[in-house]
């Protein structure tokens, strides 16, 4: 798909030039291009999702298209910028459509108010990269196979209270480029005097090195066997969150909805039998996970959406 | 039973709704900034920005819209928050900060600063009125893909002035007018030419050779002799660049043969400095002309991004001079300009002349949005490391507002994942620096001058306004009848008075009061500022239960090992000198970083990202 749109050789506009000169400065002409040319679908208009959004079309993309089947509630205009305070009842990714247009009008942003779930396999396809927000474990290891198999990027993030996370999957093989410092050998015949022929590194010559990397699934990712010798190497090195990432998901798959202030001492509860479950199921021991972190999981925080999202939205955009 | 509304505890969310905030500064993290405080439950904010909003500001600045063009950023930014969140109470302020309306007073109303600035005066202003009035700041900069956020109290924290900040880079004057060796000398002399001809002439802004050059010299006594030959020498040094360019009506051509040939061929003839350098090669307006090429295909890419031939900048030259020249004339007699990056001729102007330059010393030529990143000091900026740094911010905030500033940590935000896989780096805050004069509880501080020479005026700009970021001083001395030296009332000093005929001798302390901060100083007054230690880093040290702690997310275990003398365990220290290399480089206009603590210690509220490949 990239490829394809690199043929075309998308003009930047003077208008675009003006625009995007602080970015262009920091990331290059090339980079702008290609992200002139894709097309993202982003699902889940949330608090997080908002902000991935503001982030991708700040930077200019050529498409997102906002999928969401969620109606706006009370809480959807305290938790994101998009939705304005009039739109209750109607539907998040629709509500959200002009304020997200106007960040910036040459992007064409799409509202979607369908169900991720019911989506066919193909309409995955036209999409250059998939950013997943507040999905369930299933959906998520479903769409990122599929993907996957059809080179396209996968990124998966949530906030849950003062605890967010983010994953992608650039594929079994994702070429990519890296920026070295140059390093210039001195002449043979230099007659600068006793000076060391030490090879130096000049900063501002730098040379791009290619380079390759694969990338696990997330179904890989999620399904790590503690019970292994290696793994059980890693653990030390692995943050708690991890599995605390475990027991969440676990709890969006059971109660079909994420922790609710409202119904804080029964979700409490919920969470603390499902966080033994859990580790019980991973062969660790429950001390691994301590009791602390239920009270600060509820809903979305603003700030923190704010970092998950522009790290998120930073790594869609690096691809 | 812990109560919440929405993700917070409910005593927590209450405060939040009832207190006062402060934000200085509308641009990139402050537009962020604005939209998390209102989303997280703020309801009383004052903002304050005295810029107004330009097109390059909206790939980031996401509150703004084009039709916001030229308008208030902070009054824009207030009515683009209040849109998403009309219950909130926000004033906004188009103001500097420095304004001396916003006295500690004006401070001491709110619970807690934030600042959004990219530039130091403001900084060091808001740090001492924060002093002053005893508020937390929360402190914070971006540059690019890094990021910082720290926080200051009075007390308890180094301030923004406890560790010594790189200052400005500035080139030796032979450098930029005899043997320029990069792109970037060549750029300065030519913003210099800018301000010989057409603004406003500084006698630290020579372009032509400088005779003077003790490299130019083959014995040391000729550099003397050359020097004050030049000082005789009525002719050509008398006249000032911009007298002899009226005289020719700004002729470009003659401009062009006196710069880029005749002034050349005087360098050529000061043989040893093109002894161990490539000599620069003259240029002949008329050769050039009779040489030009045929006219060339326009490439693909952005025109400002193509460098163009010799007589490309030739023609860009000529056609600057000609537009620059009638901007000063429509001005009027005696009027200046002033450059401008954003103002096409200026820019035009340097990106010729500067291009030209390094034509002549064999450098490859750079294209205008290169020479403008440059001459313009151009900090690249994205949204989204402006938006992580917001979020810290409030989250830093929420922190001090629950009553737990041991919780506070300096967070440093990387480019890529570090060898531990961490992209954001907190830091145990340094407790405050006990010689800090800015916030030391007896702030003292001693600089070396030279009497004779020092007049009282320049005492008050150069040393106590420019150099100690004084904004109206008063100044005394200790000689028992309290005589006023300075006074910031306006018409009462003294200026012009050398410092030697008021009887001061060597050690008398004057003692000084700021306008705006009940500190006193007392100074034994010379020039140079003694005492100040340089700005070492410290070597790189691995520490690996520091590093668990971290990754386990629990804030109780590791005591960090903090030395007294400030001496930097971190073992992300390569990081952070990174970081202050990078930022500290970039002169101002510019986001600066900020002193960052000692031990990587782990936070309760632990943000993780987690690649597993």
């Amino acid at each position: 798909m990239i490829d394809m749109i690199e043929k075309e050789d998308p003009v930047i506009s003077e208008e675009e030039a003006a625009q995007y000169d602080r970015q262009i400065r920091l990331w290059g002409l090339d980079a702008q291009k290609r992200l002139r040319g894709s097309r993202v679908l982003l699902a889940g208009v949330g608090g997080l999702g908002a902000e991935v959004a503001k982030n991708l079309i700040l930077a200019g993309v050529k498409g997102l298209t906002l999928l969401d089947h969620e109606q706006v509630s009370e809480d959807s205009c305290r938790a994101q910028f998009l939705v304005p305070v009039t739109a209750q009842g109607q539907n998040r990714a629709q509500a959200s459509l002009e304020r997200a247009q106007n960040l910036n009008p040459m992007v064409e942003v799409h509202a979607d108010p369908g169900r991720i779930e019911d989506k066919p396999d193909d309409f995955f396809l036209q999409f250059d990269a998939v950013c997943l927000t507040g999905c369930s474990r299933d959906l998520m290891v479903r769409v990122d196979q599929l993907c996957s198999k059809h080179n396209i990027k996968v990124f998966c993030g949530d906030v849950h209270g003062y605890y967010g996370y983010m994953f992608c999957n650039l594929g079994p093989e994702h070429n990519y480029v890296e920026e070295k410092p140059k390093v210039v050998k001195p002449p043979a015949d230099s007659n600068d005097g006793p000076e060391a022929k030490k090879a130096k590194i000049d900063p501002n010559e730098t040379t791009m090195v290619k380079k390759t990397t694969s990338f696990c699934t997330l179904k890989e990712a999620l399904e790590v066997d503690w019970t292994s010798e290696k793994a059980k190497a890693g653990l030390k090195r692995t943050p708690v969150d991890y599995f605390l990432l475990h027991v969440l998901l676990k709890f969006h798959t059971d109660k079909g909805r994420d922790p609710d202030p409202k119904s804080f001492p029964e979700d409490s509860q919920l969470l603390r039998q499902i966080r033994d479950d859990v580790l019980e199921a991973l062969a660790l021991s429950a001390d691994l996970l301590n009791d602390d972190f239920i009270s600060y999981c509820f809903s979305e925080m603003s700030p923190v959406c704010a970092v998950v999202g522009g790290v998120l939205g930073q790594e869609v955009v690096k691809d | 039973m812990v109560q919440l509304v929405g993700s917070l505890r409910r005593e927590l969310a209450e405060s939040l709704s009832t207190c006062k905030v402060l934000v200085v500064g509308a641009g990139g993290i402050g537009c962020e900034l604005l939209k998390n405080l209102v989303l997280t439950g703020f309801k009383n904010i004052e903002v304050i920005d005295l810029d107004t909003i330009d097109v390059s500001n909206l790939n980031r600045q996401f509150l703004f819209q084009k039709k916001h063009v030229g308008k208030s950023k902070a009054q824009v930014a207030k009515e683009s928050a209040l849109q998403f969140c009309p219950s909130a109470n926000i004033t906004a302020y188009h103001d500097s900060i420095m304004n001396p309306d916003y006295n500690v007073e004006f401070f001491r109303k709110f619970m807690l600063v934030m600042n959004a600035l990219d530039n130091r005066a403001a900084r060091n202003h808001v740090n001492r009125m924060c002093l002053a009035a005893d508020i937390p700041l929360i402190e914070s900069g971006t540059a690019g893909y890094l990021g910082q956020v720290t926080v200051i109290k009075k007390g308890m924290t180094e301030c923004y002035e406890c560790q010594p900040k790189p200052t400005q880079k500035t080139f030796p004057g032979c450098t930029i007018r005899n043997t320029p060796s990069e792109p970037i000398h060549c750029i300065v002399w030519a913003k210099y030419l800018f301000n010989q001809l057409f603004g406003e002439e500084d006698a630290d802004q020579e372009v032509s050779p400088d005779t003077a050059d003790p490299e130019a010299a083959w014995n040391p006594e000729d550099t003397a002799a050359r020097a004050t030959a030049s000082e005789k020498d009525g002719d050509i040094k008398r006249v000032s660049t911009k007298e002899w360019a009226r005289s020719t009506g700004y002729d470009s051509v003659k401009l062009f043969n006196k710069l880029f040939k005749d002034d050349i061929m005087y360098l050529l003839t000061m043989d040893k400095l093109w002894k161990k350098r490539k000599a620069p090669i003259p240029l002949d307006w008329q050769q050039l002309e009779n040489m030009r090429p045929q006219e060339e295909s326009p490439a693909s890419g952005l025109k400002d991004q193509q460098v163009l031939g010799v007589w490309g900048y030739c023609q860009l030259f000529q056609h600057s001079v000609e537009t620059l020249r009638l901007q000063l004339q429509e001005k009027g007699e005696g009027s200046e300009l002033v450059w401008d990056k954003d103002d096409p001729p200026a820019m035009d102007f340097v990106t010729a002349a500067a291009n030209l330059r390094m034509h002549i010393f064999s450098m490859n030529m750079k294209s205008r949005f290169d020479v403008k990143s440059m001459a313009g000091n151009i900090i690249p900026a994205i949204a989204t490391t402006n938006a992580v740094i917001a979020g810290l911010i409030v989250l830093e905030g929420l922190k001090i507002l629950s009553g737990e500033l041991e919780s506070c940590r300096t967070i440093f935000l990387n480019k890529c994942p570090n060898l531990r896989k961490k992209l954001l780096v907190p830091c145990i805050l340094d407790p405050p620096s006990a010689n800090c004069y800015v916030c030391a509880s007896k702030p003292e501080v001693t600089v070396k001058l030279n009497v004779q020479k020092t007049t009282v005026l320049s005492l008050q700009d150069r040393i106590l306004k420019e150099r100690f970021g004084m904004v109206a001083p008063d100044v005394q001395i200790e000689d028992g009848k309290g005589t006023i030296l300075i006074s910031s009332e306006e018409g009462e000093t003294e200026g012009k008075v050398l410092l030697g005929f008021l009887s001061i001798l060597q050690g008398i302390f004057l003692q000084e009061q700021e306008k705006h901060s009940d500190e006193e100083l007392e100074r034994d007054v010379e020039f140079e500022v003694v005492g100040e230690a340089p700005d070492k880093a410290p070597p790189p040290q691995n520490n690996q239960e520091e590093v668990n702690s971290i990754t386990n997310g629990n804030k109780d275990s590791a005591q960090p090992s903090t030395s007294s003398k400030g001496e930097h365990h971190c073992s992300f220290c390569v990081h952070k000198q990174k970081h202050e290399e990078l930022l500290g480089s970039i002169v101002e206009k510019v986001p600066t970083p900020l002193a960052s603590g000692a031990i990587v210690a782990s936070v309760k509220h632990s943000l993780q990202t987690f690649f597993v490949a």
